[in-house]
């Protein structure tokens, strides 16, 4: 039988591709004061960025109680007895406490396999969608959870920031804080280290931002997926995209937007860029 | 939860689990702060070992009443207790459990009853208690929430949030009652663990759980400001730390006063607390073998734990290391004027050294501010042309590894540390910095200081002078006219961000004026008027494109 494949949505992983690839999007719910909704399901990324400008209230994100999860895993138990679910960043969310507690609950006699990706948005979205491919080429689920683990290394995210303000807003998140507090506007530069945030660089200008994500992924010699995400501003990841072209392909580049629990941080305007480097030999 | 009238023991338990999962969050940076007894480094993990311990034997309870599942997290705190401020957490616990007796629920002021003897059970455990540390939060808060509940509140959250805002303040006043935490500019890190837990209990009372899904806690600052800015956040203290000692002894008619006074000369930290069949022991001593023969003469010797604290102390340096700003690597720049040092400041520099065009800096004492940093790797950036030179001599003096990026303005300086790369070695970045500061372009406003020609411009004394990258390219009787001409020399369409540093003679108002008249002729551009503070120069101006 076909492993299925879990992620949440923090993956990025839109609903044209998912069905595609046979994946399963559990959501995360985004909580306004007193109004909840479930990510990209009850609110789309373009209400939630409109609100976080608007609202006076400040967004909470939390993360898929375990019964969400078990019912993912007892409907596609009907399907399968082998389930692989891919999470965020454990230091992000307790996303992935949630889908482990589920485990144990599955009614069928089912195989699931979760796994911790120590990253998220389309850093995480690249190795599910990788795992996904492999299992429509046939891999089993030790092969497939064996390629999701040497993956993970090779996903590199970096997003660039617009504005620090809702970093600072949003309290601590890692080592990114240290970046809080410049008397200077400045448009910081983070990645995904050992699950979390943390500063790379600061840049003075968006356009000064924009040529440090091109020249990320121009450093990387050997391409195997290449994701653009854009939070507000597609027509900048447009001009990302075709200015990569000269380094990837422009139609296999995945493009998304930033779910919410990572904009609550990121704020409006941000941008990444995710490489997952071809495995070396 | 809106009005909470009372709790049951189920409830107490979920407040105090979530209390734990809060404190979990920020344990690694509660750790960083510990500097008191001695700086081991380990105050937040050990409280939160602590609280495992107790919520495990909480929900071990028999049955759900209060007082049972109290004495269920007394008792399994002590027996997980770790280092000091887990032993008096543990007794915080006991103390609650004895106020709660017999109860099968409680009210606001059943809890405040229950805290005094919190408080009273917490010093009763310590030898030599001292002031300013998680004993002071207790104790202040236990007597806030009983003046909250004498006022006729007995609703929990009131009481609560009183325990929890004095808590805070408590808190941040412990670097006034403790010169050590004084001296390395932090406050108690077992006050700001207890904080914590009531926060987190505060939270869940007020049905806040999720809020504490993805948040993290807030570390209290201390309310006195920082003097001396320390970038060595550890107080000098030469005394030997000897071996941090615990375990727990076992026993019949045990005498846990008795046993205290016999242990109180063997060394430091002592902590004994118990009952007559099960005490638990933390002593800080050179000699730990005498303690634990004492010990079991008396009876059986359980969960013994002996740390080389001299051995944890280096461990908590290099820990500190780790939590400096810029990782390993520190930056140092020279600067004058207020405006300019919190702007170097708050971009993560180490340590500024006061100077500029007419303030030469010496050598030593560039070669001080290396030494007073932590990391061994250092970068300075000499914001003037006249310092670049003294800036190469230090390498000489130390040895630290110095790289001097030749920045001969403030706006290459600005511009080098910005480009600091958090990922890249040393070298790297040294050179990524070099490579930023050409990226720059400065001009800089100031008055003659005599009349000259040069460049073919003739310049009488006082008049304003601009330059370009150093270089004399107009003159004029009013310094924003002449700020406005050296641009015009530039290529503005294709600049991206223009910051202007106005000086300390010159007025915000026509700094405003210089920056509106730039962003009317050029939409495209960001421009930021920031103060610097600066003396002799009227406007320092950075163009990034």
């Amino acid at each position: 039988m076909t492993v299925k494949i879990v992620t949440d949505s923090l993956s990025d992983i839109t609903s044209d591709i998912a069905p595609e690839l046979g994946i399963t999007v559990v959501p995360l719910t985004v909580t306004f004061g007193k109004e909840s909704f479930l990510d990209r399901v009850t609110m789309t990324t373009d209400e939630f960025y409109y609100r976080l400008v608007h609202d006076a209230t400040w967004p909470i994100t939390t993360q898929p109680p375990p019964g969400d999860f078990i019912k993912v895993y007892n409907k596609l138990a009907e399907e399968t007895d082998e389930i692989l679910v891919v999470t965020l960043s454990s230091k992000l969310s307790g996303t992935y406490q949630s889908a482990l507690q589920a485990k144990s609950m599955v009614e069928k006699e089912c195989r699931i396999e979760v796994i911790d990706s120590l990253t998220v948005a389309m850093g995480l979205g690249l190795i599910v969608i990788t795992a996904a491919k492999a299992v429509q080429a046939g891999a089993n689920l030790d092969k497939v959870a064996d390629l999701v683990r040497r993956a993970m290394p090779r996903s590199h995210l970096i997003a660039l920031f617009d504005t620090l303000k809702y970093l600072a807003k949003g309290g601590r998140i890692g080592k990114a804080q240290g970046l809080v507090g410049a008397l200077l506007s400045v448009k910081p530069v983070l990645t995904v280290k050992d699950g979390e945030m943390s500063p790379l660089t600061r840049l003075r200008s968006r356009a000064a931002g924009m040529d440090y994500l091109y020249n990320f992924v121009a450093g990387f010699s050997h391409i195997e997926e290449l994701a653009v995400e854009h939070a507000t501003t597609p027509e900048d990841a447009d001009s990302l995209a075709e200015r990569l072209s000269s380094v990837f392909p422009k139609e296999r580049i995945y493009r998304s937007t930033i779910s919410p629990v990572v904009g609550t941080y990121a704020g409006p305007g941000a941008m990444t860029v995710t490489v997952l480097e071809a495995e070396g030999d | 939860m809106g009005q909470v009238d009372s709790v049951s023991g189920q409830d107490l338990r979920e407040m105090f689990s979530a209390a734990t999962s809060w404190l979990e969050k920020s344990a690694s940076d509660i750790d960083a702060l510990n500097v008191f007894p001695v700086p081991d480094g380990d105050t937040g993990t050990n409280m939160l070992l602590t609280m495992r311990s107790a919520m495990e034997e909480a929900y071990q309870a028999p049955d759900r009443s209060a007082s049972v599942v109290a004495q269920a997290m007394a008792k399994g705190a002590l027996m997980g207790a770790r280092g000091n401020s887990g032993v008096i957490l543990s007794q915080i616990w006991r103390g609650l459990a004895q106020g709660l007796l017999e109860k099968e629920s409680f009210t606001g002021s059943d809890l405040a009853d229950a805290l005094q003897q919190s408080s009273v059970m917490a010093y009763k455990g310590l030898s030599n208690p001292v002031e300013g540390t998680i004993l002071t939060v207790i104790r202040e808060a236990a007597s806030a929430a009983q003046e909250q509940a004498l006022n006729g509140k007995d609703d929990l959250i009131p009481v609560m949030e009183t325990i929890v805002k004095t808590a805070n303040e408590s808190v941040a006043n412990t670097p006034s009652l403790l010169p050590v935490l004084k001296e390395a500019g932090v406050v108690d890190a077992g006050g700001q663990g207890l904080y914590t837990i009531l926060e987190g209990a505060l939270h869940y009372l007020k049905g806040e759980i999720e809020q504490l899904q993805l948040r993290k806690p807030w570390m209290i600052a201390s309310n006195i400001p920082l003097t001396v800015r320390m970038p060595q956040m550890v107080a000098a203290d030469e005394v030997p730390y000897g071996y941090c000692t615990e375990f727990m002894l076992k026993g019949e008619e045990l005498d846990p006063d008795g046993l205290r006074l016999k242990l109180a000369r063997k060394g430091e930290s002592l902590i004994v607390v118990g009952d007559e069949s099960t005490i638990r022991i933390h002593i800080h001593t050179l000699d730990p073998g005498t303690v634990i023969r004492y010990a079991t003469s008396l009876g059986t010797v359980h969960q013994v734990s002996i740390r080389n604290m001299d051995e944890q102390h280096r461990d908590f340096l290099e820990m500190q290391k780790e939590k400096a700003p810029a990782g390993d690597v520190a930056t140092i720049a020279v600067a004058s004027g207020d405006g300019l040092s919190d702007v170097f400041r708050s971009l993560g520099v180490a340590a500024i050294v006061p100077g500029g065009q007419t303030m030469n800096p010496s050598t030593k004492d560039l070669l001080q501010a290396v030494d007073s940093v932590v990391s061994d790797k250092v970068i300075i950036l000499p914001n003037n042309k006249n310092i670049v030179l003294t800036a190469a001599q230090v390498q000489s003096l130390t040895s630290k590894s110095i790289e001097v990026v030749p920045t001969e303005t403030i706006p290459q300086g600005v511009a080098a540390l910005l480009a600091f790369d958090y990922e890249a070695d040393f070298e790297t970045n040294a050179q990524i910095m070099k490579k930023a500061r050409e990226a720059v372009r400065s001009v800089e406003v100031t008055r003659a200081v005599r009349s000259t020609k040069l460049n073919g411009l003739d310049i009488k004394k006082r008049q304003a002078i601009g330059l370009l990258d150093g270089g004399l390219v107009a003159v004029g009787d009013n310094t924003a006219d002449v700020l406005s001409e050296v641009l015009t020399k530039l290529d503005l369409d294709k600049a991206e961000v223009i910051t202007i540093y106005y000086g300390a003679d010159t007025e915000l108002a026509e700094a405003e004026q210089v920056s509106l008249g730039i962003g009317e002729q050029h939409p495209q551009l960001q421009v930021e008027v920031v103060k610097g503070g600066q003396p002799h120069y009227n406007y320092i101006v950075s163009v990034e494109g």
